[in-house]
């Protein structure tokens, strides 16, 4: 039994998790998920759950509730809440608690909420189950209240709508309302915001941490993203395959996280400076067949010995407040940066790929729909350009909705352009796959996100890596075998790994596999499209690596598409920003990360988590408040410096800056170098403006 | 539910030799698998076994017309005077053979234009999808007595003709769900790197498509295997099974009916028969289709 | 607005595709009807017509236009309810049909009424007690049932409830003067084996339905929300049941119109199955196309009710 955790503050605890064990029956065996998880939360504060995907801190919010899937045994430990065991409560009991005293908002607002109910219904049934309103018009005044406090607008006409007719975010304010609604002492949140638009995703931390301000809400957020959570907890607790290993105030635990996996894990976000640290970095994977009984995290551990393989270690305070179970806590080091990305000079390389005025629609045209015009899917790229020339990284960032994969797909084929042309090497690309010669098809390879899905489950690594051979080259070639196993090299893997299935590769295992067979057809062309958003946090920082290098001895040109705008800070030479299907913004990588910007880039930039851009700017509108018109900007109605209607209606002249980034805008060039300031450096932001490890 | 690689079920862990595969694939096996093994075993065994030897030849006059059960007769004897026990055990071979063969055809075809059906999409899934249908509409057993009229009077009765039949009334709906399987295997990435490389159709569908869905159609394949047996002994049962005095369970129950009072027996044995074939291949299509992942299977009509 | 002209669009379309199908089958069954090996008309008029008889059969039975014609001749027949004559007799199809009809429907209409409760209840049982002893209970009940073949069953029933303990007739003796009560009386044991094979494959497919519903991640989080078992239970899990059991109980129809076939044998029942057996025994064509093409209609019917069903309750059509 280890020490309950030291009091860092004298507010009152509202829940307490005790040495709390889970497990599964899985296979015709049980499993254990969770292991003696202690935790506080006290009143008024944010309590942020960190953890990678499979660590079990889903399970934990869950039992938070009270809730266990019928397949789970509660192994040990008690969550004692205003005096009771949750986990030994009757049912009923737990039905008067939950939505009522603790609030749960789920992941996925879309299948949470009842399709055939009204959202107003919704919310309505928890305030009369749990008494707090006797008739329906005070429900519906009570509704407005809560939708008025999460940014809702429109509060009864919203209410009468389903939920299929809400955008993602606004589903996810809704269940944040419908949390709030009996105005709980807790709320816990499973990975809120997983899903969402990076700019949603920024305007609901806002909201939450607003809802703090006002209520005092205590709140309990479950979560993989380390930089949520240093913008938005006060305290940090690092769960790995279900031990708690460590748990600190926010700023102690980013300036100096005392447990090598906190360490690894902080160093594996990407920064939008670019710069990474030295060493300390996360290696290899949770192989859950090989934890040892000691720390589970040994296997991966730099600082690792047989002792550690063997010895489980205790949560101990090692200062005030700061709670880590290693027994080697002294001997971490703070992490030290690099200086960023060597940038490669490629003076004048000829262009590979042009791409002219492209134009697409989502998804290919049906017979019925060519006799329909009205039927026809929307168009989601409008006269989009951009070239790659020879070995040159181009970034293609954007939300989703920006057509960004659309633009990967007719590049490769899936699909044919509506108008506009792809050109290679300055001879035209054929729409589709099927026109294509051979060798044009297998100078241009696709990487999926997915890794799960991105290799057929019943062929072993060596046939997956095998058959680009003998599709695109004949004997002469060389061999299979030493083929496949240059591909494997390249990426980092054994030999043996041909032998393998793809059901006992790890998700960055398998994503390199992927890369590996796109590399062996030899192309002249990558696409990535968003191969490391599926990716834990610790193994992106790997892949991100390997792509890195392969930049640098190969001579593979590669269309890097992301949404995430740090990661592409390293690896890119040129970005592109687009916004439902139109250039923002376009030109060099340190150029763009730059003023004077697009103002569509500085509201991604603004709303990375810990950005120095935000603070003291204003804040993009969520929905447009009139929509554009085909030739307008696009992101017209929710520009925040938007000068007048001129936006909607005629297209935004270029500028091109003096260090060649293109951007289409109405306002002019020297108004949009002021847009970025004034930025006043907000101490609170405990990552992006603070250097982790240097000693103030 | 906890997440993670090791979440799936690992019935195909490749370490070690065959044998120690083998016993631990049975020790993970759900006991309903286990026990439609056993009581299949026992009936291929006792099948086997019957198409060599029987106690009495199956059509010879051995005893008293309709005497009951004895040591020499233990189901007794019908009213031709044949031994009813060796009837029914030499029957087995023939309910087994028939029904495994038809069902194997039957998912041959309809797998084959399943697959390519959902994989392509298109006109051709249309025109495939209006064809399966129009054969599902018609019932099943109308269906079966329809071809089974058609094929005139010479055929009838041929055992070749039954397998056409079941083929035929098996393959559209085993296409219907390898349609709904190709369909959710074609939408992954991997099928699409395929067709990125430019591959053809068949070897896509071959390599791709196949493989990944081979858990539901191994499924379909037990499933409809199960019903055949009954569905061959409706269909002797109303007189268009195989021809006498070839003993098929289904037509022996029918033949018998009316000796439900003085000789119960007669029916019994190929009552029972039938009845415990079915439970065993009901039992081992509800392990098979636990192991690969679905809980229950659905046979459709 | 949009939301009624979307769910007319996919209704219409629904539709099409039946009419479609259902062409299709008419189609199948000519040319089935066609390729019976033999001359329809010796068939008929037996071996020792002559020239003359057989020629004049062949007339009237149209044997002498190309198939292509006399398809379209019976079709249009067909789309104005004449069914053409029954070889044999001579009388008209429809004559021949309508009262083998009746007595099926009502048969049917029993062992359905018979049917839903005896689905329905162990299938919610089973689902909310899921991996339980009942279940398990249940579940193996239901195998075993469903192992048990029709023609089996209904023997067995029929041993029971006409010989051993005689309430029920053992062959069902109504024709033409019977009264609606007879044909009852007469229905209910065919009808209890129909009911019985149908729930038990039913109750197995709705239990999984059930769990699939009972899973979802919206009832889950109505359980956070405080919501007692059985409100969850009955506004959040059932209503979105109901299409499941729809499906269902479509497949289960395409059963019942094969599964009469046996059954009506087995108790000698005058109604549409045996018509259709007796019809291919005779390989009397119109006869055959006649009941082949109803059955297909009633199936198609049946599921192209269901699938309009599912299309209005979907509540991703709904407009607020």
């Amino acid at each position: 039994m280890a020490a309950p955790l030291p009091q860092e503050t004298t507010a009152p605890v509202v829940a307490s998790i005790r040495d709390v064990g889970l497990a599964y029956w899985q296979q015709q065996a049980w499993s254990d998920v969770l292991h003696h998880v202690h935790l506080d939360v006290h009143a008024g504060e944010i309590v942020g759950l960190v953890g990678e995907s499979g660590c079990g801190k889903s399970s934990l919010s869950l039992l938070m509730m009270g809730f266990r899937h019928p397949s789970a045994k509660v192994r040990s430990g008690e969550i004692w809440f205003d005096g009771s065991d949750l986990l030994a409560m009757p049912e009923a009991d737990l039905a008067r608690v939950r939505g009522n005293r603790i609030g749960f908002v789920p992941q996925n607002p879309t299948t949470a909420l009842n399709p055939g109910m009204r959202v107003g219904a919704q919310i309505a049934e928890v305030l009369m189950v749990h008494g707090r309103v006797k008739t329906r018009e005070a429900a519906m005044e009570r509704i407005v209240e809560l939708f008025g406090d999460v940014g809702l607008p429109e509060p009864r006409a919203l209410a009468r709508r389903y939920p299929h007719q809400l955008s993602g975010g606004q589903q996810q304010r809704v269940t944040i309302a419908m949390a709030l609604a009996c105005d709980p002492d807790l709320v816990v949140l499973d990975e809120p915001t997983t899903g969402l638009d990076v700019t949603t995703q920024e305007q609901i931390i806002l909201l939450l941490k607003n809802l703090r301000a006002r209520h005092g809400t205590a709140m309990l957020y479950v979560t993989h993203d380390l930089g949520v959570l240093s913008e938005l907890a006060d305290r940090i607790s690092v769960m790995y395959a279900g031990h708690l290993v460590e748990s600190a105030p926010t700023d102690v635990l980013f300036e100096y996280p005392r447990h090598p996996y906190t360490r690894g894990l902080i160093g594996s976000i990407p920064r939008l400076d670019g710069r990474r640290p030295r060493e300390g970095r996360l290696t290899g994977y949770l192989d859950r067949r090989e934890i040892p009984a000691g720390c589970p995290f040994q296997p991966r551990c730099p600082l690792a010995d047989d002792r550690c393989a063997v010895e489980p270690q205790i949560l101990g305070e090692c200062a005030p407040g700061h709670a880590v179970a290693c027994r080697n806590a002294d001997s971490v080091t703070p992490l030290v940066l690099d200086d960023g990305g060597v940038r490669l000079a490629r003076a004048d390389s000829p262009t590979l790929l042009e791409v002219e005025d492209l134009s697409l629609r989502y998804g290919q045209m049906s017979l019925y729909q060519r006799l329909v015009p009205s039927a026809l899917p929307p168009v989601v790229v409008r006269d989009v350009s951009f070239t790659i020339a020879e070995a040159e990284v181009v970034a293609l960032v954007g939300e989703s909705g920006s057509g960004k994969s659309t633009i990967a797909r007719a590049i490769s084929g899936l699909l044919t352009p509506i108008g506009g042309r792809i050109a290679l090497r300055g001879k035209e690309l054929e729409g589709g796959i099927g026109a294509r010669s051979s060798d044009v098809v297998r100078r241009i390879q696709f990487i999926f996100q997915n890794p799960d899905a991105s290799l057929n489950p019943r062929q072993s690594v060596g046939r997956s890596l095998a058959r680009p051979i003998e599709v695109f080259f004949d004997s002469s070639h060389g061999a299979p075998r030493a083929l496949v196993e240059k591909a494997l090299d390249e990426v980092l893997l054994t030999a043996d790994y041909a032998g393998r299935y793809p059901d006992q590769l790890s998700g960055g295992e398998r994503q390199r596999i992927a890369i590996a067979r796109a590399l062996v057809a030899e192309p002249d062309l990558l696409l990535c499209d968003e191969v490391l958003s599926a990716l834990d946090v610790s193994v992106q920082a790997n892949v991100l690596d390997l792509l890195e290098r392969l930049r640098r001895e190969t001579s593979v040109a590669m269309l890097f598409i992301s949404h995430d705008l740090a990661v592409v800070r390293r690896l890119a030479d040129r970005v592109c920003v687009l916004y439902h299907g139109q250039v923002m913004e376009l030109g060099p990588v340190d150029a763009v990360f730059e003023p004077p910007y697009h103002p569509y880039t500085l509201t991604l930039l603004m709303s990375l988590p810990g950005s120095p851009l935000r603070s003291g700017q204003p804040v993009a509108r969520s929905e447009p408040e009139r929509e554009p018109q085909a030739q307008g900007c696009a992101f017209a109605g929710r520009c925040p410096w938007q000068p007048d209607a001129r936006c909607y209606t005629e297209p935004p002249p270029l500028h091109t800056t003096d260090r060649g980034v293109a951007i289409r805008c109405h306002l002019p060039l020297a108004n949009l170098a002021d847009l970025a300031r004034p930025q006043a450096a907000d101490p609170t932001h405990a990552m992006q403006t603070r250097e982790a490890g240097t000693t103030p | 539910m906890a997440a993670g690689i090791a979440a799936t079920p690992d019935a195909l862990n490749r370490a070690g030799g065959l044998p120690a595969r083998a016993r631990r694939f049975w020790r993970s096996a759900p006991s309903a698998f286990r026990i439609g093994a056993i009581i299949l075993t026992i009936h291929i065994l006792l099948a086997l076994l019957g198409w060599v030897w029987t106690p009495y030849d199956y059509v010879a006059r051995v005893g008293i017309p309709l005497s009951g059960m004895s040591w020499e007769h233990l189901f007794g004897v019908d009213q031709n005077a044949r031994d009813i026990f060796s009837r029914v055990l030499y029957g087995g071979h023939i309910v087994i053979l028939l029904a495994v063969s038809g069902t194997l055809l039957g998912v041959l075809v309809g797998a084959a234009f399943g697959l390519t059906a959902g994989y392509l999409g298109g006109w051709f899934d249309e025109v495939v999808m209006r064809l399966f249908d129009a054969f599902n509409s018609i019932p099943f057993l109308v269906l079966a007595l329809l071809a089974s009229a058609v094929a005139g009077p010479v055929a009838s009765g041929e055992p070749l003709l039954l397998v056409g039949v079941v083929a035929l009334v098996y393959a559209p709906r085993v296409g219907r769900i390898a349609r709904g399987a190709a369909q959710t295997v074609a939408t992954q990435d991997y099928v699409m790197v395929a067709r990125l490389r430019g591959e053809r159709v068949r070897d896509i569908v071959r390599r791709e498509i196949l493989p990944n869905c081979s858990g539901p159609l191994l499924v379909e394949f037990a499933l409809r295997a199960g019903y055949a047996p009954v569905l061959i002994g409706s269909l002797g049962f109303l007189g268009f099974g195989v021809r006498a005095p070839l003993p098929e369970w289904g037509r022996m129950i029918a033949e018998n009916r009316n000796l439900i009072f003085t000789t119960p027996e007669a029916l019994l044995a190929p009552g029972i028969a039938l009845a415990t074939l079915v439970v065993g291949l009901n039992l081992f299509t509800d392990g098979i289709a636990r192991m690969i992942g679905r809980s229950t299977p659905h046979a459709g009509a | 607005m949009g939301g009624i002209v979307q769910i007319l669009a996919l209704c219409l379309k629904r539709m099409a595709t039946a009419f479609l199908t259902l062409l299709l089958v008419s189609l199948i069954v000519f040319v089935a009807v066609e390729v019976i090996p033999g001359d329809a008309a010796t068939r008929v008029a037996g071996r020792d017509a002559t020239e003359e008889t057989l020629q004049v059969l062949r007339e009237r039975m149209h044997l002498d236009l190309p198939p292509a014609e006399r398809y379209l001749t019976w079709l249009g027949g067909v789309l104005t309810g004449n069914f053409g004559d029954v070889l044999t007799s001579g009388r008209s199809v429809v004559e021949i049909l309508a009262p083998r009809v009746t007595n099926t429907l009502i048969m049917s209409g029993i062992a359905l009424a018979i049917y839903f409760p005896l689905v329905l209840i162990p299938a919610i049982v089973q689902a909310v007690r899921r991996d339980r002893a009942v279940d398990h209970t249940l579940s193996t009940i239901t195998l075993v049932l469903l192992s048990i073949p029709d023609f089996v069953l209904a023997t067995f029933l029929l041993l029971l409830f006409a010989v051993a303990i005689p309430i029920f007739p053992a062959m069902s003796n109504i024709d033409d003067r019977s009264t609606v009560s007879d044909i009852i009386h007469v229905s209910i044991m065919p009808a209890v084996t129909l009911a019985i094979v149908m729930a038990v494959y039913a109750v197995r497919m709705l239990r999984e339905g059930l769990i699939d519903v009972l899973d979802a991640d919206f009832v889950r989080m109505a359980k956070l929300k405080g919501l007692s078992q059985r409100r969850v239970l009955l506004r959040h899990a059932l209503p979105n049941a109901v299409v499941p059991t729809l499906n269902v109980t479509a497949l289960n129809l395409a059963y019942l119109i094969g599964g009469v076939v046996v059954v009506e044998r087995v108790f000698s029942f005058p109604g549409f199955g045996s018509l259709i057996v007796d019809s291919l025994k005779l390989l009397d064509g119109p006869l055959i196309q006649a009941t082949v093409l109803l059955a297909a209609t009633v199936y198609i019917g049946a599921n192209l009710a269901v699938d309009i069903m599912a299309i209005v309750l979907n509540p991703r059509l709904r407009k607020g």
